[in-house]
């Protein structure tokens, strides 16, 4: 390798050395309380700079892991929060559904939904009770809060039921304006929303008569004889609103001496998870409902 | 003499380099081995070292040591001792054997760093029985490769403003 001779030590460097290794050998053999003077000495001076920009960094590094522990305990927290209200509302839902069993005077069956996670779902709802169960066709699909649909098929073990959002269903009904009267008329879904709608309407109300906002509609058992498949007095939803007039001409033209209502439903689909399938015929349910309803 | 703007760079490099001591070792412990992080204060030093007189090396080399006995003042005088004559030597040997060759340099930096171990180790005597042999068998060689490289890292970074041609 080469030599670079303008870099040897010089005497000034060796001097300078050696005073060096005198301080360092001083310090060393140095009785201890002075060793801590001279360190704390060092430390309150020149190395208190950084020992302040060490202790920050110490900061946040402490502060970032309770930043991390405390957002696990958050989410645990949320966790097991959203746990116990899934299964809070599962038990209200079940609590209610055998209350209503209980009260109800005709035959009948409690059934679990059986979701398929597939568009059939809007509009027709699987059950796991069937033939053996007793339920057959047309027999009626109730839940807490009111009416559901019909069932339209049976198996053996699994039936299938049409909720009142597929544009077939139709349900007998009748409310009462402010004079306590009754109205009849035909309830369906609102067809003018599509496949997803989530509300009914209420057709075929005579002009002359006018349904309060907030009306409940219930089921009127009418032509039970007929063919019919609802009891009466099964809730079917509340009256919210008389829809436009132009709103109906555009779709379906003037609907001569009636009028139609949107309703709000009592029950909707997707939040079911039991029902009751109703096997027995007759009877009037609204005493049943009228105690849920309170 | 060496020119105002190019002692100002120096100055900053051995600056940021005693900053990255105080802020990097804090890091999270996942993030490193305990007690192998590269020793960037004493990279400092041999960085000074190898562009100053021995005399310079040795009063650096003490500064720097007298500041780590302080901050632990475990065997107080033994850093001081240790790193003055490391820096000494450093600055000779740089003098004696230049060479801007990336391997010689790693060498140099890992050489500088173990040697200051082992006499620390040795003047300090705060460290007894096998836990001698491991620190300096295996904790202190450690630290040297990490300070090493290091140390590489910060030459090839800054050779332009600290003027080193580097050959590999």
């Amino acid at each position: 390798m080469p030599v670079a001779p303008e870099r040897f030590a010089s005497r000034r460097d060796t001097v300078a050395c050696l005073i060096c290794l005198l301080c360092a050998v001083a310090a060393r053999v140095a009785p201890v309380d002075i060793q801590l003077a001279i360190a704390s000495g060092i430390t309150d001076t020149i190395a208190a700079p950084f020992l302040a920009l060490q202790e920050q960094v110490e900061l946040l590094k402490a502060a970032r892991a309770t930043v991390t522990e405390r957002m696990a305990q958050i989410d645990s927290a949320v966790v097991q929060d959203l746990e116990t209200e899934s299964i809070r509302a599962e038990n209200e839902r079940l609590r209610r559904l055998l209350d209503l069993s209980a009260r109800l005077p005709l035959q009948h069956v409690a059934a679990e939904v059986l979701r398929q996670d597939d568009l059939a779902d809007e509009t027709m709802l699987k059950l796991s009770v069937g033939r053996d169960h007793g339920v057959e066709p047309d027999d009626p699909v109730i839940a807490p809060g009111g009416i559901v649909g019909v069932i339209e098929s049976v198996e053996a073990r699994t039936s299938n039921a049409m909720i009142w959002t597929d544009a077939e269903f139709r349900a007998s009904a009748m409310t009462q304006d402010d004079d306590d009267n009754y109205i009849f008329g035909i309830v369906g879904p609102l067809t003018s929303e599509g496949p997803t709608t989530t509300l009914m309407e209420l057709r075929g109300v005579p002009f002359r008569r006018t349904v309060p906002v907030g009306a409940m509609v219930r089921t009127s058992g009418r032509g039970l004889e007929l063919g019919g498949v609802y009891p009466i007095g099964i809730p079917i939803g509340t009256v919210i609103a008389e829809p436009e007039e132009g709103e109906r001409e555009g779709e379906q033209g003037r609907e001569g001496w009636s009028r139609t209502y949107r309703i709000q439903p009592a029950v909707h689909p997707a939040a079911l998870s039991h029902v009751i399938v109703l096997t027995g015929l007759g009877g009037d349910l609204a005493d049943a409902f009228e105690v849920e309803r309170r | 003499m060496k020119p105002i703007s190019e002692r100002w760079r120096l100055g900053a490099l051995l600056l940021f380099l005693v900053v990255l001591q105080f802020t990097v070792r804090p890091l999270p412990e996942d993030a490193r081995i305990e007690g192998v992080m590269p020793d960037f204060l004493f990279l400092a030093l041999l960085v000074y070292a190898i562009r100053a007189r021995p005399g310079q090396g040795a009063v650096a080399g003490f500064v720097v040591g007298i500041v780590t006995d302080s901050l632990s003042p475990t065997a107080f005088g033994a850093g001081a001792l240790a790193h003055t004559i490391v820096g000494y030597l450093a600055a000779w040997g740089k003098a004696v054997f230049f060479a801007d060759n990336l391997f010689v340099n790693a060498a140099f930096f890992f050489a500088g760093t173990w040697i200051r171990d082992v006499l620390v180790l040795v003047i300090g005597g705060h460290v007894h029985g096998s836990a001698v042999f491991w620190q300096i068998a295996y904790f202190s060689p450690l630290k040297a490769l990490t300070t090493a490289i290091a140390g590489t890292v910060v030459l090839l970074l800054f050779r332009r403003l600290l003027h080193i041609r580097i050959s590999e």
